[in-house]
């Protein structure tokens, strides 16, 4: 890792309804672009920005996903080796927003699943408790941030969800919340920069608390990381 | 005081009047002083002669130059005349240039005038010519005659036809053009009749041959939507027939599984061939640019055909029964899936090669024009038609089914594979490992034979998924089987567990070469055939995508030789580990202070190497013949590593005389030897510490130390510290701590 030019690197994937604007965002945070008349996303895209925070070389590789329901399972593939999930409904139109609780829902199934079905279907057993402390390991080291956003901010008076409404959905699902407009690039640096500074968090946070389990037989992350050091 | 004055007086006069006035020599009265003016005058008054002898000697060059003067005043006065006629002159030439270029403007505007008028006479009379022509050719049916005077007419300018009707002849010209509009609607009306005609009676040539008049008469893309109109229920005819005879089910056996595969090929390669023959015809008649058109009516009766041909597909495969079952998951069996996937794949590779052509066909008519008027517009047309058109769009749809079904299909395989895991005596690996490595392969090589790149990528997605999760869990937790806690005290169990852990480790030694080699080798395997398959389509953006996803692979493998890191360790610690230490702790109860009867004693008789030797070469047997040599040699490095580590523990423990140190010299040495032998990299650098305190217990003196240490040390790196050192130095009976402690090191 040290052979490259940056000091950490993180996958966002970009979801959310048909023309919310995800493609917007993208285009606004990474080419500084706002394409009007922006054609329908056909599969998944993908853009990468270098940003620095805090003297810190941080790496952003963003997927964005189409929004249609044929594409769904392309999307779907991607949320489990996602950092960070941008959660996207557009705050003119009420549907984008009530469908909100059904992405929550293929979330939930598609972004480590695995990792709960192994801890429930285990047996009782001699060493199960050091299985489940791993497995715990390991779903924190899954730890997804997901970020809700409210994008169009810039056609408030068309507006149709109360940001109320949307900050207590937010804090329910214990998601960020911030209300953007691609158009005016408001808030968009902002949501990106943001959500590095918060990985980077999670991500030092993540390294301290494998360190504290080292000896632990079980997950070996030390040796991961060393091996990692060494095959770079 | 008054002369030195004088004297830079004098130099500033450089000579023209005496600095000396008189009033100065009169006040003179030393002899000396008079001397010395006197010299400078003198002096004075022979530069002033040379200067006049010189001022005499220019006289006579100045003489001729005034003579020479004198002369040329005349011919001053005969110049002065020459100019001012030549300035006359100038003044007559300019008004004459001035006065005939005026004609000449004049002659080319007259000429200019004269074209004009020439070429309205001309179009009048190509006007009448076109009126009598367009008669007589609609009256011989020569439709093609007609329709070039219709042309010539329309290529005339408007405005000099409105200016002709102004003129004296304006009647006339009426006329002519009430009659050539009269003929222009007339024919253009028999055209589309005739036109219509040759269609119903599907007679390709009077098709054409109309098809081709549209453009003189100004309606390209009237003619481009009869014609396409033609071709498509031409087309729709034959995809008719086709489909019939694919649910027919009269078809050979061996195509029956790919026979919608097939019968969409069909289409496509028809409409492919279709625009192949054409594109001359609309390329000379209506010019570059047109086959867009032509396309876009064509691409709507394909997207009917095309989704004709999916829904029969679905209907008669199940396809979305297949996908409820799957989304349930309520059967454990696998459906047969393997033949409607790969017929799937085969679909939208199909499509994608299709509009691939398409897009390189219409991208390639617009340059032919002018790549310059590739325009955006242009572009984003094609695109629009391209990827938003129904047969994508049907197509993306049966992916997005297909991608949940490929990843059960894997999914329910793999653990198919994992539960029928068998183990066979001699082979280093159980049946599972190479099968689930085959059934992932094969999955995603039907993803990517798909042509569809982010089915490709979220396929990759998935098996990294499978294999992150699903199959290391399988691993993980035959690693824990293998390792039950409470017998490790227990050799025999501990060596059986041993063998048991091996099935297990050596599978993921199996991993090893497969999974890390394969992942990383696939890789660039998996990028070549990709850049093979998608040559024209893959943009560089497609290339990250792919490339991202397979990074992800390759970390999988690294979380695997984690994996057997972590078993190779825990199988030293558990399993070797218990048996080793007594063997090496025996060396406390052979004593090393001992003298030169004992020593030989030794010699005789080993007390403890030979014996730590042969059991070390009896207990890595085993491993060696299970182990894969990869694995094997990772464990023997553990194992070398053990060794040294309680090797130097228990010699610390020990007292040494000077030939104990030498025995315990040769001991190591014969040790090290031996474990070169069985390892196949140096193995010298772990046992560095050891040796290093061989030779501290081999020293004649304290001070000898002291040889080797510091600025002495040359090529030899202290592993020791210097705590140590006095810690092993201490070991010597024979060696005084006032000795030691005097040491500076």
């Amino acid at each position: 890792m040290s052979m490259e030019d940056y000091d950490y690197l993180f996958k966002i994937v970009l979801i959310g309804n048909a023309g919310v604007g995800k493609t917007c965002l993208v285009r606004r945070f990474t080419q500084g672009l706002f394409p009007p008349g922006q054609g329908a996303t056909i599969g998944v895209d993908f853009m990468i920005k270098t940003v620095e925070i805090k003297g810190e070389k941080v790496k952003l590789q963003i997927w964005d996903t189409a929004g249609q329901e044929r594409f769904r399972s392309i999307t779907q593939s991607y949320y489990r080796s996602a950092n960070a999930l941008i959660l996207t409904y557009d705050i003119t139109c009420e549907d984008s927003f009530r469908c909100l609780p059904e992405w929550l829902r293929e979330i939930e199934q598609y972004a480590n699943n695995q990792v709960v079905t192994i801890l429930v279907g285990e047996n009782i057993r001699h060493n199960f408790f050091l299985l489940v402390i791993s497995c715990a390991l390991y779903v924190w080291s899954r730890n997804l941030i997901l970020v809700l956003v409210g994008n169009k901010i810039d056609l408030a008076d068309k507006r149709e969800v109360h940001r109320q409404r949307a900050e207590d959905f937010a804090e329910a699902q214990s998601m960020l919340y911030l209300e953007t407009s691609a158009k005016e690039s408001d808030n968009v640096e902002k949501l990106f920069l943001d959500l590095a500074c918060e990985l980077i968090r999670e991500a030092k946070q993540n390294k301290l608390d494998n360190n504290d389990t080292a000896p632990m037989p079980g997950e070996g992350k030390t040796i991961s990381y060393l091996s990692c050091c060494n095959v770079n | 005081m008054a002369d030195s004055g004088s004297v830079p007086a004098r130099r500033c006069g450089s000579g023209s009047v005496s600095s000396v006035s008189m009033d100065t020599i009169s006040a003179l009265t030393e002899l000396e002083d008079l001397e010395n003016i006197y010299q400078q005058l003198c002096s004075e008054e022979k530069e002033v002669e040379a200067e006049l002898d010189r001022l005499v000697g220019q006289e006579s060059t100045i003489h001729t130059k005034m003579l020479a003067l004198q002369r040329m005043g005349p011919k001053l006065q005969l110049i002065e005349g020459d100019a001012s006629q030549l300035s006359g002159m100038i003044t007559f030439t300019c008004s004459l240039a001035e006065n005939v270029s005026r004609k000449v403007r004049q002659l080319d505007l007259a000429k200019t005038r004269l074209y004009n008028v020439i070429q309205r006479a001309d179009d009048i009379l190509d006007l009448k010519f076109c009126t009598d022509g367009v008669q007589t050719a609609l009256r011989n049916e020569d439709y093609e005659q007609a329709a070039a005077h219709i042309h010539r007419y329309l290529s005339l300018d408007q405005s000099v036809i409105e200016l002709s009707r102004q003129g004296e002849e304006s009647s006339s010209v009426d006329a002519s053009l009430v009659l050539l509009q009269e003929a222009e609607q007339k024919l253009k009306v028999i055209v589309s009749e005739k036109l219509d005609e040759a269609v119903a009676a599907v007679d390709l040539a009077q098709v054409e041959r109309f098809f081709k008049i549209f453009p003189l008469l100004g309606l390209h893309q009237q003619g481009l939507a009869r014609f396409g109109q033609y071709l498509c229920t031409q087309l729709a005819a034959k995809a008719e027939e086709n489909l019939i005879l694919a649910t027919g089910g009269d078809v050979g056996d061996k195509r029956a599984p790919l026979i919608f595969a097939d019968t969409l090929t069909l289409l496509l390669e028809g409409i492919a061939r279709v625009i192949e023959t054409h594109q001359p015809i609309v390329e000379t008649y209506y010019g570059p640019g047109h086959l867009y058109t032509l396309i876009r009516h064509l691409q709507e009766e394909c997207d009917k055909q095309a989704q004709k041909i999916v829904d029969k597909f679905i209907q008669q495969r199940g396809y979305h029964n297949k996908f409820q079952i799957v989304q349930n998951s309520m059967l454990k069996t696998i459906p047969e899936l393997d033949p409607v996937l790969t017929e799937v794949t085969i679909m939208n590779a199909r499509a994608e090669l299709y509009l691939r052509f398409l897009r390189r066909r219409i991208l390639a008519d617009f340059e032919v024009g002018d790549i310059q008027s590739i325009t955006k517009e242009h572009q984003q047309n094609v695109e629009k038609l391209l990827k938003h058109c129904q047969l994508s769009r049907t197509m993306q749809e049966l992916i997005g089914y297909y991608i949940p079904m490929e990843e059960y299909y894997m999914r329910e395989s793999v653990n198919k594979a994992v539960t029928m895991d068998t183990y066979e005596k001699g082979q280093l690996t159980s049946s599972m490992v190479d099968d689930c490595f085959y059934i992932v392969k094969k999955c995603i090589s039907r993803a990517l034979s798909s042509s569809s790149i982010d089915c490709l990528c979220a396929m990759i997605n998935h098996a990294n998924s499978v294999l992150e999760s699903d199959f290391r869990e399988v691993l993980y937790n035959k690693l824990r089987q293998g390792f039950p806690a409470t017998t490790l005290q227990d050799i025999q169990r501990g060596v059986s567990s041993a063998v048991s852990l091996m099935q297990s480790s050596l599978q993921q030694g199996k991993f090893n070469t497969l999974g890390i080699e394969s992942t990383e080798n696939a890789k660039t395997a998996f990028l070549n055939d990709c850049a093979k398959l998608f040559t024209q389509g893959t943009s560089s953006v497609e290339q990250a995508k792919i490339e991202s996803c397979l990074s992800d692979l390759v970390n999988t493998s690294t979380k695997f030789k984690d994996l057997l890191q972590e078993g190779l360790t825990e199988l030293n610690t558990t399993a070797i580990k218990p048996q080793v230490k007594p063997w090496i702790s025996s060396f406390l109860s052979i004593s090393h202070n001992i003298e030169e009867e004992e020593f030989n004693d030794y010699e005789a008789n080993d007390p403890w190497v030979q014996q730590l030797i042969v059991n070390l070469e009896q207990l890595m047997c085993e491993f060696k013949v299970a182990l894969s040599p990869v694995i094997y040699d990772t464990l023997t490095s553990l194992m070398t590593s053990l060794i040294s580590i309680e090797l130097e523990k228990t010699v610390l423990k020990c007292s040494f005389s000077r030939l104990g140190g030498l025995q315990f010299d040769k001991e190591l040495r014969s040790l090290v030897a031996y474990l070169t032998t069985v390892t196949t990299w140096t193995i010298r650098d772990k046992f560095a510490r050891l040796t290093q305190m061989a030779t501290i217990l081999n020293l004649e003196r304290v001070t000898e130390i002291l040889d080797y240490w510091g600025p002495n040390s040359g090529p030899l790196t202290w592993r020791l510290t210097p705590a140590e050192v006095r810690q092993v130095l201490a070991l010597r009976i024979d060696f005084r701590s006032e000795d030691i402690k005097r040491l500076r090191l």
